[in-house]
């Protein structure tokens, strides 16, 4: 582990990834303290370009954009690590028990992982939160639902390449269980792949969630990077900061999180560097 | 290869000249109509159908408008004017009209207009299947044909708004030897109208545009000036923008341009703008309360919301000053007709957030510990995204007199569901047009005869007031003008003192054109008229 912490810092690209996240982390920790009166509020006249008293500007209704920055960080990250965790222990579960048992259940469950592949992602998503009515909550389930299958089959696929392995056998000749197996044994030794395409999946629910609530899905009740975004789009030709700045920060926050990826990926399985 | 140097230089000096007469052109002979020239105009969304005679959908008519007439046409004043009928007249006790109908106009199949085409047009078309004919049409009992060119409506009771509904936007005159022995809605002219307009419908390229072009044999003589108009849709509003700056489409109606681009459009020397020909639309932005619920059957909760409003913040920053604060349920465009008061209780005061608050306090629901009496939701309106801006300013409003109200955003068919068939809302934020008598578009909102489930923008607020169902059914056959303003006086009173909503803005469409079209906005119709007049300096 700690090996993997020196290789991880030496890779400055994913260091400054970390850097820009942690930044992100504090800014939503001291979002109540630094705009107390939350993003919604109308602080002062509409359309005010960046200045002293409005750090990036005002919206078309009077609002200020630095607080929706802020506020909208907390909501990203909230639905981006929410969704993606969902979406990689209930993908970990479809791909281990399709890899450990496979025959039918292999069958079965890797047709159904399928089946949710080859429909859009974002069309699915936009469905879903349709059904549901957008909510935080329809919002986190409509992105984990699109996103869990490339997890299950790359746990699959790892779960296939070590089931032949002589501690799997001798785990099984010991008369281990199947479920002590595939929690003791299996999983952790694919552990930082998922960590690796975990952090991936991060970036893009953030992603998704900035789409959906540009469409106008998003919780209409909590600020979003997205709906700040859509929300500047018919004032872009006038008040350039409305989308600008949610955007830069759409920009730094997926790209930084895509960063650590990267060096997670290569710090967990050093062999890759070599190939 | 020495050859091509001289017709650049050419088209370029051509060009420069071109440019200098454009400049120097005499305004006098600018103003001389010539006919030729494709116009093409933006209409945004792309309609569904151009099955005008049944459906009221508002991006039908401008196309439409141009294919099939009406029996009449207004003036600025709204006064009736002759189109299809030639001279009308009404009996003394307002039971009978007589049209007098337009000789020699022939529908683009060929076929010759007669009275018969009249009478099914009212009697199997509008009245059957036009959505606002049960309501226009509801005294109409027979039109009777004594010869081709004399319709003559009998009624059961005088209807003076019939004679305000008889446009080619209200009842489009069809080819009744086209519809005999078939459902009007699939009716192979459903999409490919056949009228006795001024344009001839030439295609429809779905997704893109439709095509109108000059019908020769129009009645009115040497019209249209225009060759062929092409309507365009254009899903991206920043597109349609570019589509008028470039010079590439000349005309674009009812607010197809974002509001908050308008202002930079207008400086723009190439383009002009007008808001005349919106004189039958009587657009306003509402609140409709759900007097079902708790809270809001007690007027007190619903004047308080009602004070809570910043109506000119609505127009200033969410219509861009495209509009102007609404004081009641009458839209201040009936004001030439004297219908419309101001006489009614005002919620612009200075200190309407403290009588706002005292009210919530007298209705018995004082502030929490967290400053909050009770929470609410909002049903937003799924028609755009300026909807979610109102309701995330009304969020903020509400919130000064302690009622939280949450947002909820959904698609259109279960926000409509939600709203008119399952009355499980408490505030909705509706968009109306009045139309050209309040019979036609302000009566079906507050009668407690149009609580009816299931019908869209219908009276869904359960608001049943005896005084204002007289006041409105008396309005409705009165023929006295100054007897029937007085009847919409005390009904105005009387609505905005009960508060069944909030009145917030009356909407200020805008047209956007090139200078280059001349003769488009000849009366209040504007838009929903056709461009027989209209011509191109090229």
């Amino acid at each position: 582990m700690r090996a993997a912490m020196q290789r991880f810092a030496r890779n400055r690209m994913a260091v400054l990834g970390a850097l820009v996240i942690g930044g992100v982390v504090v800014l939503t920790v001291t979002a109540p303290l630094l705009y107390p009166a939350g993003a919604f509020t109308l602080a002062g006249p509409p359309l005010q370009p960046p200045g002293a008293r409005f750090l990036l500007g005002t919206d078309a209704l009077g609002r200020d954009v630095a607080a929706g920055v802020v506020q909208g960080a907390r909501t990203s990250l909230l639905i981006g690590l929410s969704a993606a965790l969902s979406a990689v222990l209930f993908g970990s579960l479809i791909g281990a028990l399709a890899g450990y048992y496979r025959g039918a259940v292999d069958i079965v469950l890797m047709r159904l992982t399928e089946f949710f592949q080859t429909i859009p992602a974002f069309l699915l998503a936009m469905l879903l939160v349709v059904i549901m009515s957008p909510s935080v909550l329809s919002v986190i389930i409509a992105i984990s639902a699109v996103s869990w299958p490339g997890i299950a089959r790359l746990v699959r696929g790892e779960f296939v390449a070590l089931g032949g392995r002589e501690f799997v056998l001798a785990s099984i000749g010991l008369g281990a269980s199947g479920p002590r197996i595939i929690f003791r044994h299996l999983l952790p030794n694919c552990v930082s792949s998922i960590i690796a395409i975990g952090s991936l999946l991060v970036a893009s629910a953030i992603l998704l969630e900035s789409g959906l609530a540009f469409l106008g899905l998003g919780d209409p009740n909590v600020m979003s990077w997205g709906l700040l975004i859509s929300a500047g789009r018919v004032t872009l030709r006038s008040a350039w900061w409305v989308c600008t700045f949610p955007g830069i920060a759409i920009l730094l926050t997926v790209l930084s999180i895509n960063l650590i990826g990267d060096g997670l990926n290569e710090a967990l399985n050093p062999r890759l560097r070599e190939r | 290869m020495s050859g091509i140097p001289t017709p650049r230089l050419s088209r370029r000096a051509l060009l420069l000249a071109s440019a200098a007469t454009a400049i120097a052109a005499p305004a006098a002979e600018a103003q001389t109509p010539r006919p030729g020239g494709t116009m093409v105009m933006i209409v945004n969304p792309e309609p569904a159908t151009l099955a005008s005679y049944a459906v009221s959908a508002g991006n039908i008519p401008p196309i439409t408008t141009q294919v099939y007439e009406g029996l009449l046409t207004y003036d600025w004043d709204l006064k009736p004017q002759p189109l299809l009928a030639k001279s009308f007249e009404v009996s003394a006790d307002g039971k009978t009209i007589t049209f007098k109908l337009q000789e020699g106009v022939t529908f683009h199949n060929g076929a010759a207009f007669t009275s018969a085409d009249v009478a099914y047009s009212f009697m199997e078309i509008a009245k059957k299947v036009n959505p606002n004919g049960p309501v226009i049409l509801r005294e109409l009992e027979a039109v009777e044909t004594p010869d081709a060119m004399t319709a003559i409506f009998k009624l059961a009771n005088p209807a003076p708004y019939l004679m305000m509904s008889l446009s080619s936007n209200n009842i489009p005159i069809i080819c009744k030897s086209v519809f005999e022995g078939t459902a009007p809605m699939q009716n192979p002219t459903a999409n490919r109208p056949i009228g006795t307009g001024p344009f001839k419908f030439a295609a429809w390229e779905r997704g893109q545009f439709v095509r109108l072009d000059k019908w020769e044999k129009y009645w009115k003589p040497g019209l249209p000036l225009l060759n062929r108009i092409i309507a365009r849709f254009i899903p991206d509003a920043a597109t349609r923008t570019a589509a008028l700056e470039t010079g590439e489409a000349h005309y674009a109606g009812y607010s197809a341009v974002n509001a908050a681009d308008i202002k930079r459009m207008q400086a723009n020397p190439i383009l002009g703008s007008t808001t005349l020909g919106y004189g039958t639309t009587a657009a306003t932005s509402v609140l409709e309360f759900n007097m079902r619920r708790p809270h809001l059957a007690k007027k007190e909760v619903r004047q308080a919301i009602c004070y809570a409003i910043d109506r000119q913040f609505i127009v200033d920053n969410i219509l861009y000053g495209f509009g102007k604060p609404a004081v009641g349920p009458l839209s201040s465009v009936f004001t030439t007709s004297g219908w419309f008061t101001d006489d009614v209780r005002h919620f612009d005061v200075p200190n309407r957030l403290e009588i706002a608050n005292k009210l919530m306090d007298d209705a018995g629901y004082p502030r929490g510990a967290n400053g909050v009496r009770f929470g609410l939701h909002l049903e937003v309106n799924s028609f755009g995204e300026q909807w979610l801006r109102q309701a995330e300013y009304l969020k903020q409003a509400l919130g000064q007199i302690g009622v939280e109200l949450t947002l909820r955003s959904e698609d259109t068919a279960t926000w409509l569901r939600r709203c008119y068939t399952d009355y499980d809302f408490d505030i909705n934020e509706p968009f109306y047009s009045a139309g050209a008598d309040p019979v036609i578009g302000v009566h079906r909102h507050y009668v407690s005869s149009a609580i009816r489930q299931g019908t869209t923008f219908v009276n869904n607020k359960d608001y049943r007031s005896p005084v204002v169902d007289k006041l409105m059914d008396d309005a409705t056959r009165e023929l006295d003008p100054t007897k029937r303003a007085d009847l919409y006086h005390a009904a105005q009173k009387q609505m905005v003192e009960d508060s069944p909503g909030a009145w917030l803005a009356e909407v200020q469409y805008v047209t956007i054109f090139n200078k280059k079209l001349h003769d488009h906005t000849m009366g209040p119709l504007g838009t929903y008229e056709a461009f027989s007049r209209a011509w191109l300096e090229r």
